[in-house]
């Protein structure tokens, strides 16, 4: 009795599983596809990704899916989202990975069953060779660079008296993106310092530190213990509450919040004009508005959009057979000044 | 007041330990930290003891009754993002959103209380279901986005004046205390605490002896979750912006402060006062520790033990208090 259930239930599986993969897979119609893994649609960053994804599909015409995680660390759950893109036998995958040694397995799993690998915003960083067929994505370190560039016009006359400080807050030291946008800027910052004849310390994190103390300049890393509102605040405020600090850099939307939400806890706050340089990364409602109210000198976006629109471009270039060398997508500095203008607006997000 | 007297008498050094380890800590922080002692420093750990504290004081009266809940971080944040959506794009006034927000709470705490006391769920499990409930819920409800609530500087900025005014005066402090207050007279005062202690040193005898174990149980649960919105409403007036699938952690900490107070674990003894030392001993920590130069991995490090020592203190004082009361 028993038996017999189990094998009409057996049998029903079977006779359902056939039934979806019948269905399944792209044989019933001839569009190419394209499936994206995002790293979630947390940050309205992505909602700009999908958006430029979506405008592609649409000119080039092939089909989207562009899926992610719950948050950006559900690594796990992102590379089981990259296994089901794999079965589902796409003509091409997008990913941008969270963690790339979670994603190595699934990645050399595309590169056997002969799927084309897209890497798109920050890729999958140190994959093997020949497994990504290409990335689109900012070059987070030329982002960095420029948002020191842009910060060093306007502290370059106070570097003169005392020792001042320069500010950094870093969302963590781990993900290659941030660890970038932060290496960029200290690196450029260094070295604008240095030919105007002064030395730089770099402290705050070992992984940073450049082992000169005493320098005329110092520049502080704050990096919290962990990503919440509360530590990211609590790391801004150690900063400004220091008396010679004369500049901060938020280096994501994550450390520009955090800055802003430290300095309204400051009585009279401590960033804007003629007092501390306050310089961010991408955007979201509170840095658009500190820009707005010109709290923030300005901020460095990235374009979203044309990472979408980008990624898509080379996963039809991949399922065509052409090849294709990476694509920088660009990064730009914007102000209170050219904030709503045609080429900013579109880049910036609530 | 002789209520109090009392109190300090038999509870009382416990709570002087953890008051004591307050104050040396923030005087140690005021010594060597690098502009710590400051008033703007202070408003920051009252900032970030709000949103803390409440879900603390909520799940103390869990914890009293040898349950747990673990949803109260995401339900916190849940509840923000359904009001602040509701906020956006419903065009509700926000009023009614942030009496929406301790509603939702409210809501989850009720399913908590159910699932736990009607149909027998190990609290464990249950609140760990509800806190991945309320992460997806949150999700759905915000579309995956997050949620914007109103700036300082727009119309509807007054509901940040309950925590901090314009001028920077910590408004909230008051607001957890008035609270802190009221949950020490419902666990102290009313026939709900009573039933809360009864539960958690003898489910079965207070069952026997007629307390309607299902229903306090449930309204136990029920308190958890109004205070985990009212948790939410204190998140979004000091961090504005609300991300979905976020909250996670914090119950934890939350947790971690009602036990550094001296609740115990296993039920049957508690005090919303301890709670409210134990979650200021960790947001001094947590503020004070950067202000001391410490790199982010020894600040977990230093919490960590901070934890597992004001445990251990607590459970080598109960051992001496017993083995006391036995010889005498």
């Amino acid at each position: 009795m028993r038996n017999k259930k189990m094998i009409t239930s057996l049998l029903a599986v079977f006779i359902l599983a056939g039934i979806l993969t019948g269905c399944g897979g792209n044989t019933m119609t001839s569009q190419k596809t394209v499936e994206i893994i995002a790293k979630g649609f947390q940050h309205d960053f992505w909602k700009a990704v999908k958006k430029g994804a979506d405008q592609a599909g649409k000119d080039l015409g092939v089909k989207i899916n562009f899926v992610g995680p719950e948050g950006e660390g559900a690594i796990a759950a992102q590379v089981e989202m990259i296994n089901n893109a794999i079965n589902k036998k796409p003509d091409a995958i997008c990913i941008a990975a969270l963690d790339t040694t979670a994603s190595l397995d699934a990645v050399n799993k595309a590169k056997s069953n002969n799927i084309p690998v897209i890497g798109f915003d920050s890729g999958v960083p140190g994959a093997p060779e020949g497994t990504i067929f290409a990335n689109a994505s900012t070059d987070n370190y030329k982002a960095g660079e420029l948002a020191a560039q842009k910060m060093f016009e306007a502290i370059q006359g106070k570097l003169a008296t005392g020792n001042p400080r320069i500010g950094v807050v870093s969302q963590e030291a781990n993900s290659q993106s941030i660890s970038m946008r932060t290496q960029g800027f200290l690196d450029k910052m260094e070295s604008l310092i240095k030919s105007t004849g002064k030395s730089v310390s770099i402290v705050g994190h070992t992984k940073f530190a450049n082992g000169v103390s005493g320098g005329d300049v110092t520049i502080d890393i704050a990096i919290p213990p962990e990503i919440n509102d509360t530590q990211g605040q609590t790391s801004a405020q150690t900063l400004l509450n220091k008396d010679d600090l004369i500049a901060i850099y938020g280096s994501n939307e994550f450390a520009a919040k955090a800055i802003i939400n430290a300095d309204s806890a400051i009585s009279g706050g401590r960033i804007g004009n003629d007092k501390v340089v306050a310089v961010g990364f991408d955007s979201g409602a509170l840095q658009i508005d500190a820009i707005r109210n010109r709290k923030f000198l300005g901020s460095v976006t990235q374009d979203p959009i044309s990472i979408g629109y980008r990624a898509v471009e080379l996963a039809v270039k991949a399922m065509n057979g052409e090849s294709a060398e990476d694509v920088d997508t660009g990064s730009q500095w914007y102000t209170a000044d050219n904030i709503d203008s045609d080429t900013i607006k579109p880049l910036l997000y609530q | 007041m002789n209520d109090i007297l009392e109190n300090i008498k038999t509870k009382g050094m416990q709570k002087f330990i953890a008051l004591g380890a307050l104050i040396l800590l923030y005087a140690a922080f005021s010594v060597f930290g690098n502009n710590f002692f400051t008033v703007d420093t202070l408003v920051s750990i009252f900032d970030a003891s709000y949103y803390i504290g409440f879900l603390a004081i909520g799940v103390t009266f869990v914890i009293i009754t040898g349950g747990i809940d673990l949803s109260i971080g995401t339900v916190m944040m849940c509840s923000a993002i359904v009001g602040g959506t509701l906020y956006n794009n419903a065009g509700l006034p926000l009023w009614l959103c942030l009496f929406i927000i301790i509603l939702v709470g409210g809501i989850f705490g009720l399913a908590n209380g159910i699932m736990v006391s009607r149909l027998k769920l190990p609290p464990f499990i249950a609140t760990l279901g509800t806190m991945m409930v309320a992460s997806g819920v949150g999700s759905i409800v915000s579309n995956v986005q997050s949620t914007t609530f109103p700036m300082r500087s727009s119309p509807d900025g007054w509901y940040k004046d309950i925590f901090r005014t314009a001028d920077n005066f910590p408004t909230g402090i008051f607001v957890l205390i008035a609270f802190t207050v009221i949950a020490v007279i419902l666990l102290n005062k009313t026939v709900i605490g009573r039933y809360t202690f009864a539960i958690g040193s003898n489910k079965e005898a207070a069952r026997l002896s007629g307390v309607n174990v299902n229903k306090w149980e449930t309204v136990v649960y029920m308190i958890s979750g109004l205070f985990a919105g009212l948790a939410g409403i204190a998140y979004a007036a000091t961090y504005t912006t609300i991300l979905p699938g976020a909250g996670q952690g914090f119950e934890l900490q939350a947790i971690a402060g009602v036990v550094v107070g001296g609740t115990s674990l296993s039920g049957g003894v508690g005090s919303v006062i301890g709670t409210f030392i134990g979650v200021f001993i960790m947001s001094v920590l947590k503020i004070g520790l950067p202000y001391v130069d410490l790199q982010p991995h020894y600040q977990t490090l230093i919490t960590g033990i901070v934890v597992i020592g004001a445990v251990l203190l607590d459970i080598y004082r109960s051992k001496k208090e017993k083995s006391v009361k036995i010889k005498s």
